[in-house]
């Protein structure tokens, strides 16, 4: 049943939740492979300050793309982990708060970092 | 089991429901992709600061870097089961779209008869959850050893 603090209906939320792991399926395996070793860089060169600047610019949309997809993905995963915890409707009005403010805070930092770079 | 002792099984929360008490293997899956998930999640937080140091500069970056270069060997170990947890929830994230979206993989919808096996479980799932299980295992280990070379060990 949905609750009155829910943002979204449930069904649209697990719609969401798999359009998003299905983008980031490909971005993240995108992201992954920028950072191994078949790039032929060892660990230390794959975190050389030249080295992850010229992907983030380069590649901008598509970290953007990831960051927004990761976030919103993985928090609302977190936000439905912990009310199918405890169904006290305080509490999951609370955590949908709390993950709404991280989610805002967490695209700010990630977005401020790929616009100004 | 008495009626008290269910009662009291029934209200104890996630800490409980995590414990493998008479799982079969898709709860396994199940159970395995939520800790996963919430590694990864408090990974991802961790890491959209790490990367917004690239913002502020070389200088930054170089002190981040020099940061978590001073975990030493727990940097990779860290490193390392988050590589684990990407692969697996992503390999079974994949299952799951399958199952669910596309309703592959999953058994006839039959009228629940004693034993009562879920006929979710049925051959192809199985497949499925094994070769999973082989690949994440196996680039777990290549991931492992990529770490180690990088520590200069092997």
């Amino acid at each position: 049943m949905p609750s009155k603090y829910s943002l979204l209906k449930e069904s649209w939320n697990m719609i969401l939740m798999y359009a998003l792991a299905l983008i980031m399926i490909f971005v993240l395996t995108f992201h992954l492979l920028l950072v191994s070793p078949l790039t032929g860089r060892t660990f230390d060169q794959l975190l050389n300050y030249n080295y992850v600047l010229q992907n983030l610019t380069y590649y901008r949309i598509v970290f953007g793309l990831l960051l927004y997809a990761a976030v919103i993905h993985g928090l609302n995963g977190l936000r439905i982990v912990l009310i199918e915890w405890l169904h006290v409707k305080r509490f999951q009005w609370a955590v949908n708060v709390i993950i709404v403010i991280l989610m805002a805070i967490l695209l700010a930092f990630g977005t401020y970092t790929l616009i100004v770079l | 089991m008495g009626e008290e002792k269910k009662e009291k099984r029934y209200k104890s929360g996630l800490l409980r429901s995590l414990w493998p008490y008479n799982f079969n293997v898709e709860r396994y899956t199940y159970t395995l992709h939520r800790i996963t998930g919430v590694i990864l999640i408090l990974y991802l937080m961790a890491h959209v600061f790490e990367i917004y140091h690239v913002a502020l500069g070389p200088v930054a970056w170089e002190q981040t870097m020099a940061l978590l270069g001073s975990l030493g060997i727990w940097e990779k170990i860290g490193l390392w089961i988050i590589a684990g947890s990407a692969l697996y929830h992503g390999a079974n994230g994949f299952r799951l779209i399958l199952n669910e979206v596309f309703g592959m993989l999953l058994g006839k919808p039959v009228l629940p008869e004693y034993p009562y096996t879920p006929t979710s479980l049925s051959r192809n799932q199985k497949i499925a959850i094994y070769l999973i299980v082989l690949v994440v295992e196996a680039l777990w280990i290549w991931a492992g050893i990529y770490l180690l070379w990088g520590l200069g060990i092997i």
